[in-house]
């Protein structure tokens, strides 16, 4: 820490969107050349609060106060001529234009006022980037960066404009182990250079090291401020959640578990795009009856493709699937769930869910005459009622009636949504994707409990997740996937995040 | 019973705020052409109840616009813009009529369900052809649905004109169909086809089979989230098909109804744009089939109350489509705002 000055306060600022209050209270000192995390669960108010610094948002009461001086911020330009600069989560470049282009897109250097003077733009490009020692190729086209590289290009777009204050936005969720690592030392140069950081995020561990202090936000209100080194994770987490929480897991790390016999055997399966690019490349696994088989990998690997080519929602060009003992790999959905198949698909709103019906109705989906719905073959309104009154008490679906619509709930209860139905049948194997995306931690708490529940049950799972956390939590075995292949299956001993972090990134196997 | 009331209520409040605030301004503008806005209003609203006779071609009026709307709905609630309302109408009214005609001799028994039978079937192909192109090929079915209406109706035109023409009479009107095959006229109301009474017993049943069976629930699971559909192993893709053999077979249903019933042989040009109008009906009310039933005899009204508006003062019927267009555009301004919510 370089000094006590206060470069950025905030008092008392609340935002409502309508009769929604995002933001109650929030009170925030940042001081100048610290490493400031903002941790929160999600709907906490982490990014309506950081729309409000930009410019996005105005502000519904508070005020802000920039180096010493009440300010008000109309618009994002405003808000980078004061010297705020911000990386989303998501990327805003041009992946077929160049580092350089991307940096100065809108406001090249200009020769005689009208030509653009594209030597001068590549040697500044260069220039920030040995500045900062980014190791980039201001000549390279984004779509050809890795994604830890394309956020190096996002924060050099933000310090390009003199941001003195860095938001970043979630900015791990896309990076593996090692690209976290590379970003963390990227942030303490840009620390020991003067420059004030405002990181946002849902995960502490990770950036721990780095950070300087850290304040949690909670139901939109600013809950406690600490310096990192005096908090352990558990102390945050209970800030965020506003109780102790217990983060279920695996125990006895599988040393001490029998397994039964594989019920989910895929036999070099693989899949092509219409352009004949493997999506899936000879991927082998076996996942035995109560067993948590944890799929790891960067979104995008291939991951998507292969619990749909279980499910039966892609179409294989080789390989075999068997479920239960039953050649499956032609067998279309419904039967392949009649076999035997749980699936929790990873996007609940575009295949999980149907929004604007009811609860009763998406819980029932599939179950009207397994769960006894139909009288005479018409669909009884009352059992209806009854059997998705059951699963809304089982699943604790928050704000939920039967007739409510689905699209009503919050992300965590449209998840228990998805997951009492996929469970009502007591698959004999359940592939559960992102189970816990954009949930909060006692939601997240109760899907793990439900998995591993299943799991002790006897019940094979497959679980893929990106969320290198969970997967370490619920595994028996981890598998590791990347450009559509299964790159090795470690045991659940054998595996750490190092090894597991080499393999993401599509290192093969470390020399034993 | 109680949810389904609540719902049924829902489907209606919107529309009723929505004519509720038509009629308001539309008085406004009556009032501004004519002397005597009172004496025009209460012909566009109840000159269709002054006689028997006035309120029988009301009715014969709402009959074929509530089977179209209620073939619309199965269509929208599978997820398929079907815009082939006319198409379907005419397929089953010419095919009703060729029935009717070239099969004249056989007992009235066998061929009065034959004719309607052909009907229906005749519009259930008009049906399937788009969804089985939407399935199967991802084939736009607004284009396709579309364009077989001009096909349908510029074909049906040729039979009407070259192969069952009634040549004593004037205009481009096949011959008439026997009169043993004519549908009763609805008891007390001579005049008024009994196919009202068909189409007011099948708007129940459209709302029972697509709200309280598995098939109607798999029907809205594909309309509303057809990955969503696959994904939970619904036959999505039968069930879309399904649906749209439901909707042109309703469609053809009218046809064969409305020649059966109504005009007694094919008119080419029979229909005001009872295709159009029925979709409209089906969207006023939000798509629920026992609301589409209120609409169709709202819009079967005001088309028939503007005539004899038209005739007692000096407003021109027009004004109708006026109406009918402010209507839509607060009943779309009003689903916006209820989408937001």
């Amino acid at each position: 820490m370089t000094g006590t000055d206060i470069i950025l306060s905030l008092k008392g600022i609340a935002k409502s969107f309508g009769d929604k209050a995002a933001l109650k209270r929030v009170d925030l000192d940042v001081r100048r050349g610290e490493v400031h995390v903002i941790c929160g669960e999600n709907g906490a108010g982490k990014s309506t609060l950081m729309n409000i610094l930009v410019g996005i948002h105005a502000p519904s009461a508070g005020e802000i106060v920039l180096d010493g001086r009440a300010v008000r911020i109309p618009d994002p330009i405003a808000a980078s001529a004061l010297g705020i600069g911000m990386v989303h989560q998501h990327f805003t470049l041009v992946p077929s234009m160049t580092v350089a282009e991307n940096l100065f897109l809108g406001r090249q250097p200009r020769r005689f006022g009208i030509f653009s003077d594209r030597r001068e733009m590549v040697s500044r490009a260069q220039e920030l980037i040995r500045r900062y020692n980014f190791g980039l190729d201001a000549n390279a086209r984004v779509a050809q960066l890795s994604v830890g590289q394309r956020q190096r290009v996002e924060i050099l777009k933000a310090l390009a404009f003199d941001a003195e204050l860095l938001i970043l936005d979630e900015p791990t969720a896309v990076l593996t182990p090692p690209e976290v690592d590379e970003l963390l030392e990227v942030i303490d140069g840009l620390r020991a250079r003067g420059r004030t950081i405002l990181f946002i995020t849902h995960k502490l561990r990770e950036v721990k090291s780095v950070s300087d202090r850290v304040t949690v936000i909670r139901h939109g209100e600013s809950i406690s401020t600490h310096r990192t080194a005096d908090v352990s994770e558990a102390d945050i987490a209970r800030d965020m959640v506003g109780r102790d929480v217990f983060l279920v897991g695996r125990k006895g790390g599988g040393a001490a578990r029998s397994f039964g016999a594989p019920v989910l055997r895929l036999d070099r399966v693989s899949m092509a795009n219409p352009h004949g690019r493997l999506l899936l490349d000879h991927v082998s696994l076996d996942v035995r009856a109560g067993e948590v088989l944890g799929i790891a990998g960067v979104d995008g690997n291939g991951q998507t493709e292969l619990s749909e080519a279980i499910a039966g929602l892609m179409d294989i060009q080789a390989g075999s699937i068997r479920l239960a003992g039953r050649d499956v790999t032609r067998a279309s959905a419904a039967e392949r769930q009649a076999s035997g198949l749980g699936f929790v698909p990873e996007d609940r709103l575009d295949r999980g869910l149907s929004v604007t019906m009811s609860v009763a109705e998406n819980i029932a989906a599939t179950n009207y005459s397994r769960a006894g719905i139909l009288r005479h073959g018409f669909v009884s309104r009352a059992r209806l009622d009854a059997f998705a009154a059951e699963k809304i008490r089982e699943f604790d679906v928050r704000g939920a009636q039967p007739s409510t619509p689905v699209g009503w709930l919050s992300g965590g209860n449209m998840q228990k949504v998805v997951i009492a139905r996929e469970l009502q049948r007591d698959p004999a194997l359940l592939v559960i994707c992102q189970p816990t995306r954009g949930l909060d931690i006692g939601a997240s708490e109760f899907v793990y409990e439900r998995i591993l529940a299943a799991a002790d049950r006897g019940r094979a799972v497959l679980l893929i997740s990106s969320e290198l956390s969970e997967i370490f939590a619920l595994s028996d075995r981890i598998g590791v996937m990347y450009s559509g292949r299964l790159m090795r299956v470690l045991e659940r001993a054998e595996a750490d995040e190092a090894t597991v972090g080499y393999l993401m990134n599509g290192g093969e196997e470390r020399a034993a | 019973m109680r949810e389904a009331t609540l719902s049924l209520f829902r489907a209606l409040g919107a529309p009723l705020v929505a004519i509720a605030i038509t009629m308001a301004l539309g008085f406004l503008l009556v009032a501004s052409i004519t002397d005597d806005p009172v004496q025009a209003y209460r012909d566009l609203l109840f000159a269709n109840f002054d006689s028997l006779g006035n309120f029988a071609l009301f009715l014969n009026r709402a009959t074929p616009l509530t089977l179209i709307a209620l073939g619309v709905i199965f269509a929208f609630r599978a997820g398929i813009f079907n815009v082939g309302g006319e198409g379907q109408l005419y397929a089953g009214a010419i095919a009703a009529t060729v029935v009717g005609v070239f099969l004249a001799d056989l007992p009235a028994v066998l061929l009065l369900p034959l004719a309607v039978a052909t009907g229906i079937i005749a519009g259930a192909i008009l049906g399937w052809i788009p969804a089985v192109l939407k399935v199967r090929l991802a084939v736009d079915e607004v284009v396709t649905t579309l364009m077989l209406n001009t096909i349908v109706l510029l074909f049906t035109s040729y039979l009407a004109n070259q192969v069952i023409r009634d040549t004593a009479a004037y205009g481009a009107v096949s011959r008439v169909v026997p009169q043993a095959i004519w549908l009763p006229p609805m008891p007390g109301v001579p005049g008024a086809t009994s196919g009202f009474l068909v189409a007011v017993v099948l708007a129940v049943v459209a709302w029972v089979v697509l709200f309280r069976t598995e098939w109607g629930a798999q029907v809205r699971a594909a309309g509303t989230n057809l990955r969503f559909a696959y994904a939970v192993g619904v036959p999505a893709d039968r069930r879309i098909i399904g649906a749209m053999l439901v909707a042109g077979g309703l469609a053809g249903l009218a046809g064969a109804l409305y020649v059966l019933g109504i005009g007694h042989r094919f008119e080419q040009n029979f229909s005001p744009a009872y295709g159009l109008v029925g979709l409209t009906c089906a969207l006023l009310a939000r798509i629920h089939p026992i609301g589409a039933l209120a609409t169709a005899l709202f819009y079967a009204m005001m088309l028939n109350g503007a005539a004899y508006m038209q005739i007692s003062t000096d407003v021109p019927r027009s004004l109708v489509n006026l109406l009918t267009g402010l209507l839509v555009l607060l009943m779309t301004a009003r689903l916006t705002a209820g989408r937001r919510g």
